[in-house]
């Protein structure tokens, strides 16, 4: 009885406070990895003095977000403007639940999964979930009642709907491999086939991740909040916690593009070459440890290319998009499906 | 013309780049980390002013005021005395402002014996406008300005 109230219970509400927690932890590395990565690419320190080498500093940031006087200016539409920062953190964490953080363990006779839900449509549901912050963006630049804002989540509605295709038909080449949407059957599949599907698509994953660094509003794509041109787009107006729920989102969606590229091409939490007998010393590590590896790289991917290239130009970010991802990525789902129907 | 297509599609150039931002993060920082080290200053750096002695410790300055008729700010505020040891003239008062000084360097040339001169030091701010007024012993090179300004005697 007391056992399956655990196995019910407990067990899951923890893995809910956990898989909850996970991303905001994340982004607190990330603030702190950011600034100190690109400050190193820049030839500067970064911050370094508040704990070993500056590693308290995103939570000395939170403290000071925290306490700073939140303003809501007049002619606010109250409901939108206090709703939209909520949604675009909550879409991005809510997609967490069905991304698999590791394997299964066997503890006793329990098998302790590393997921919180598993579903057969996982990776539409996640698409879905993590396109409610286009809301929480437009929502927050249109009940700002503000010139910039308004552009900005103009700019950023557009730019997430056109992403939106080349990386819906990137992941569409995994699910004719994988022939299945289950997050936890992609990476098992993995498995079978002894490679990773980064290997075996890499123009599906390069599409993927340029479209995805879009998605995510990240550099050389940060149009919407481009502030050279719109102060800070979307959350000009935004101040003391709302811009912290807006700050931790962007660096939460990163965690998320990251965690897919990982799960969907990279094998999850499996160890590398996880079928060659002379490399199973790997499983030893918990999956958990390896996913984090992984996701730890894209990160620092997202940041070393921030700190690379320049901004794009709005009409050349919409013209990478509809003139060269959305009918390469048609090109390549072409080419697969003949490869894996007739070969 | 096919190499140049080959480029693009194999995002070479994207590439390129980011090696040499890689190449960046490991080489050396540029950044001198203030308050633990202190950039040297330049050869003509004008600092605060400080009196000097010579090399046996003796007293240089002959309180013979050019310094005081040079100085465009009057900053000085100079008396002598005969000092009966070795018969000549040495300050009994020496103030000096340094709340008035513009670090111009004109009582360094003006000084027949070379006793004050600019140092290099340039970390002289403080809430406190009475420790901008310098007095004999305070003027000395081997006075602890660190003390004196911020109340510490970490160099």
């Amino acid at each position: 009885m007391s056992n399956s109230l655990a196995a019910d219970l407990i067990i899951p509400i923890i893995k809910i406070i956990i898989v909850g927690l996970f991303p905001l932890i994340m982004v607190m590395v990330m603030v702190w990895l950011e600034r100190r990565v690109v400050a190193f690419i820049q030839l500067r320190l970064g911050p370094n003095r508040v704990g070993f080498q500056g590693i308290l500093q995103p939570i000395v940031d939170a403290i000071k977000l925290f306490f700073k006087e939140d303003i809501t200016h007049t002619g606010v539409d109250k409901v939108l403007f206090n709703i939209s920062p909520v949604l675009v953190l909550f879409s991005s964490i809510l997609a967490f639940c069905f991304i698999p953080l590791g394997g299964t363990m066997q503890i006793g006779t329990y098998n302790l999964n590393f997921w919180v839900a598993e579903s057969p449509v996982g990776l539409l549901l996640i698409i879905g979930i993590s396109s409610i912050s286009v809301f929480g963006v437009i929502f927050g630049g249109w009940s700002s009642n503000s010139k910039y804002p308004l552009l900005g989540a103009l700019r950023s509605v557009v730019q997430i709907l056109s992403y939106e295709i080349p990386v819906a038909f990137s992941v569409l080449s995994i699910i004719f491999f994988s022939q299945s949407m289950n997050m936890i059957d992609i990476v098992n599949r993995q498995k079978d086939a002894g490679i990773w599907y980064g290997f075996m698509l890499p123009v599906s994953f390069v599409i993927f991740w340029i479209s995805v660094v879009a998605e995510t509003n990240r550099a050389p794509f940060d149009l919407p909040e481009a502030e050279s041109e719109l102060v800070a787009g979307f959350h000009t107006e935004y101040s003391g916690i709302k811009f912290a729920y807006f700050y931790m989102a962007e660096y939460a969606h990163m965690v998320l593009a990251s965690s897919l590229a990982v799960v969907l091409f990279f094998g999850g939490w499996l160890p590398p070459f996880p079928n060659v007998a002379a490399l199973s010393f790997l499983h030893v590590i918990p999956g958990f440890v390896w996913y984090l590896l992984k996701i730890m790289f894209f990160l620092y991917l997202f940041i070393w290319i921030r700190g690379t290239f320049p901004r794009y130009r709005f009409d050349e970010l919409v013209r990478l998009a509809w003139k060269w991802l959305i009918p390469l990525s048609l090109l390549n789902i072409l080419v697969i499906a003949f490869v894996r129907s007739f070969a | 013309m096919i190499i140049n297509f080959l480029k693009k599609v194999f995002l070479i150039d994207l590439l390129q780049g980011l090696s040499v931002t890689l190449k960046y993060q490991f080489t050396h920082k540029v950044t001198i980390q203030y308050p633990e080290k202190v950039k040297e200053s330049r050869e003509r750096f004008r600092g605060i002013l400080r009196v000097y002695r010579d090399g046996e410790g003796k007293q240089l300055c002959i309180a013979c005021k050019i310094c005081q008729k040079a100085c465009p700010e009057d900053c000085f505020d100079i008396e002598g005395q005969k000092n009966t040891e070795d018969n000549k003239m040495r300050p009994v008062k020496f103030d000096w402002k340094l709340y008035r000084c513009s670090f111009c360097g004109l009582c360094q040339e003006a000084c027949p014996t070379d006793a004050i001169k600019l140092s290099k030091e340039f970390r002289m701010a403080t809430r406190d406008k009475s420790k901008l007024f310098f007095t004999l012993d305070q003027m000395y090179s081997d006075y602890d300005l660190n003390k004196h300004f911020r109340g510490e005697s970490k160099k």
